[in-house]
């Protein structure tokens, strides 16, 4: 990342207070949000998203697996975040594992809940074959392609576009297994149940610059930051994780203030990437 | 056809299509033959009997002039050569660079130019804050930094490639640090060398200076400051404003921020040159106020200048405007 000169920080420290940034954006405008559904064949689900320069892949994989014994009426997912060195210099060899294990917890604590699996934006209960004995495990693997800010907040929309773009094979039990036993399951190749994805939150991060708050910032508006939050909310307006960032204090009225601009933001970020991620699979399924 | 990462639907893929391929058909029939563009191993078509002088970018092979590049054939006299265009950015001596100091070294300051090297400025090329002008001593050398800083952006000319690097000068007062702005980074080969590299936009106030290395500042207008009257003023103000930088209240700060005006003037500038640059095409001051003239006459917001209509829009206001020029002359 290059350094920026004290007039280039003056001059977008004045942008963000006066609402023009430096490509025109308002404070709460996101750049132009591009889906891709379906990038990875091999994979059960993918979707690559573009935030202006911002380029991320998400991956979903299911296998079957055995669920936890203090939960056995619940899937695992588990979340993994990878930085490619072509994303920036800093993140060749071991450079950008930092980063990667901060972007996975961020996600898991916003889209997966607590341990105990309670308040979880994905429900784990459909993924459950035999209850005790079978489950899907789904395996979300993400990779920023290209990193201009704001990699949360595509993180989040790819992984809900990467779901919904997902079909898990539709799953025989062979009838009479006894209790112990595991019972034979025929995994068919034809057809695929859909995940359902109207409860996964999408994340909104706002990042503090001076005395106001943007949406989706660029490296370089990131790099003036004092303090960042990023909110996951779901379609009802609830809150599913929060995560913040940045050494600076924030008052407790600055945070709820934060957390109720997130909420409006929200609902139209949730709206514009439904649509684009229905253009994407409609787009695939002609092509 | 170059894919340009737009997300463009179905009819604006074929609107873009459509002019680009039109202003392919313009260069096309402006090229003469001998000066056809060339991909590897390409013959060249060569008259033997001159004896012609084999160039960069191409090989003799079973007595054919073959070339090793993807380029335009160029001719100068006996020589033949083949120039890439998509290359780094390769200095001449007299060109307006803008570079952001990556060292601050021994009498001199190391800038990144976008080149395979950082450049050189030496002190001894810079005018001094007093603009008196006497030898540099070792006091001027331990002062450089109150000068120029890291990651200052400098605007410069190109001096002449001497033995340990290639060397800039600052000596005029057009040169020198660039503030209150924001510095683009286009591909060089898009900037063309002209008469004039410095733009000084009066209806907005702004001050546009296109790098031949690729490198744009778009900013507010700064006048030229005549060094030695203004010493006294200033020099205690700017003082004041580096030591105290983390004890100015917000307030103080807000006053000195850029008009809201000129800066949206400059954001629509500086998204022009980012159209320009995405679309591929040449970044010289008529396309830039071409382009914004659009964006204005359409009330477009600011940012949407970076969605795919407008881009698709500026492909075809530039097809438009080439075949008017070409119906001309």
């Amino acid at each position: 990342m290059v350094g920026l000169s004290l007039g280039e920080k003056h001059f977008i420290q004045g942008g963000i207070a006066q609402d023009i940034r430096s490509d025109g954006r308002k404070r709460l405008t996101y750049r132009p949000i591009n889906v891709e559904t379906g990038v990875i064949p091999q994979a059960n689900g993918s979707a690559r998203i573009r935030m202006g320069a911002t380029d991320v892949i998400s991956t979903v994989k299911a296998e079957l697996g055995k669920p936890i014994s203090l939960q056995p009426d619940k899937g695992k997912v588990s979340i993994y975040v990878d930085c490619s060195p072509t994303a920036a210099p800093m993140f060749e060899g071991r450079g950008g594992e930092e980063l990667s294990t901060e972007l996975s917890v961020a996600l898991q604590r916003s889209l997966l809940g607590g341990k105990s699996g309670a308040g979880a934006g994905i429900d784990l209960s459909s993924l459950v074959v035999v209850e005790g004995k079978i489950c899907w495990d789904l395996y979300i693997d993400c990779l920023v392609v290209c990193s201009d800010g704001n990699l949360l907040d595509a993180l989040g929309a790819a992984i809900k576009a990467a779901l919904s773009n997902t079909g898990i094979p539709r799953v025989q039990v062979a009838a009479g297994a006894s209790g112990d036993e595991q019972p034979e399951v025929d995994i068919s190749d034809e057809e695929f149940l859909q995940f359902d994805t109207s409860d996964i939150p999408v994340i909104v991060t706002l990042t503090k610059v001076g005395r106001h708050y943007i949406v989706d910032a660029t490296t370089e508006e990131e790099s003036q930051m004092s303090s960042a939050i990023s909110i996951s909310v779901n379609r009802k307006g609830h809150i599913c994780g929060l995560n913040k960032r940045g050494g600076a204090g924030l008052d407790p009225s600055i945070v709820l203030d934060m957390i109720s601009v997130a909420k409006h933001v929200s609902e139209q970020l949730m709206n514009k990437l439904d649509s684009e991620i229905a253009a994407a699979e409609a787009g695939e399924d002609e092509s | 056809m170059r894919e340009i990462e737009l997300s463009l639907n179905q009819t604006q893929k074929i609107r873009l299509k459509r002019a680009l391929e039109k202003l392919e058909s313009f260069s096309s029939k402006a090229s003469s033959n001998s000066n056809a563009s060339v991909s590897i191993s390409d013959s060249i078509p060569v008259n033997h009997e001159d004896g012609v002088l084999k160039g960069h970018g191409t090989l003799d092979l079973n007595g054919e002039l073959v070339a090793t590049l993807c380029g335009v054939v160029e001719r100068v006299n006996k020589l033949v050569y083949v120039r890439a265009l998509r290359a780094r950015y390769k200095p001449e001596v007299g060109d307006i660079v803008v570079g952001r100091v990556s060292e601050v070294a021994q009498k001199r300051w190391r800038l990144d130019i976008h080149y395979s090297q950082d450049a050189v400025l030496m002190l001894s090329s810079m005018n001094l804050p007093d603009g008196i002008q006497r030898r540099r001593t070792a006091l001027d050398e331990l002062n450089m930094r109150s000068i120029f800083e890291e990651n200052d952006v400098i605007c410069a000319e190109v001096r002449g490639n001497q033995h340990d690097g290639l060397h800039l000068q600052a000596r005029s007062q057009k040169y020198g640090k660039l503030e209150r702005g924001q510095l683009l980074t286009v591909p060089p080969y898009l900037v063309r060398r002209r008469k004039q590299h410095f733009h000084h936009l009066e209806q907005y106030g702004v001050d546009l200076i296109l790098g031949c290395n690729g490198f744009i500042w778009v900013g507010e207008h700064v006048e030229a400051r005549d060094d030695m009257v203004e010493d006294q003023v200033s020099k205690p103000e700017q003082q004041n404003i580096k030591s105290n930088k983390n004890s100015i209240s917000l307030e103080e700060q807000e006053q000195t921020y850029t008009p809201i005006e000129t800066r949206q003037s400059i954001c629509r500038i500086a998204n022009a040159v980012r159209v320009l640059s995405i679309l591929g095409f040449n970044i010289t001051i008529e396309v830039i106020m071409d382009t914004m003239n659009l964006s204005s006459s359409l009330n477009l917001d600011i940012h949407e200048m970076l969605g795919s209509e407008f881009c698709v829009l500026v492909a075809e206001g530039e097809a438009e405007r080439r075949s008017l020029t070409k119906k001309k002359g």
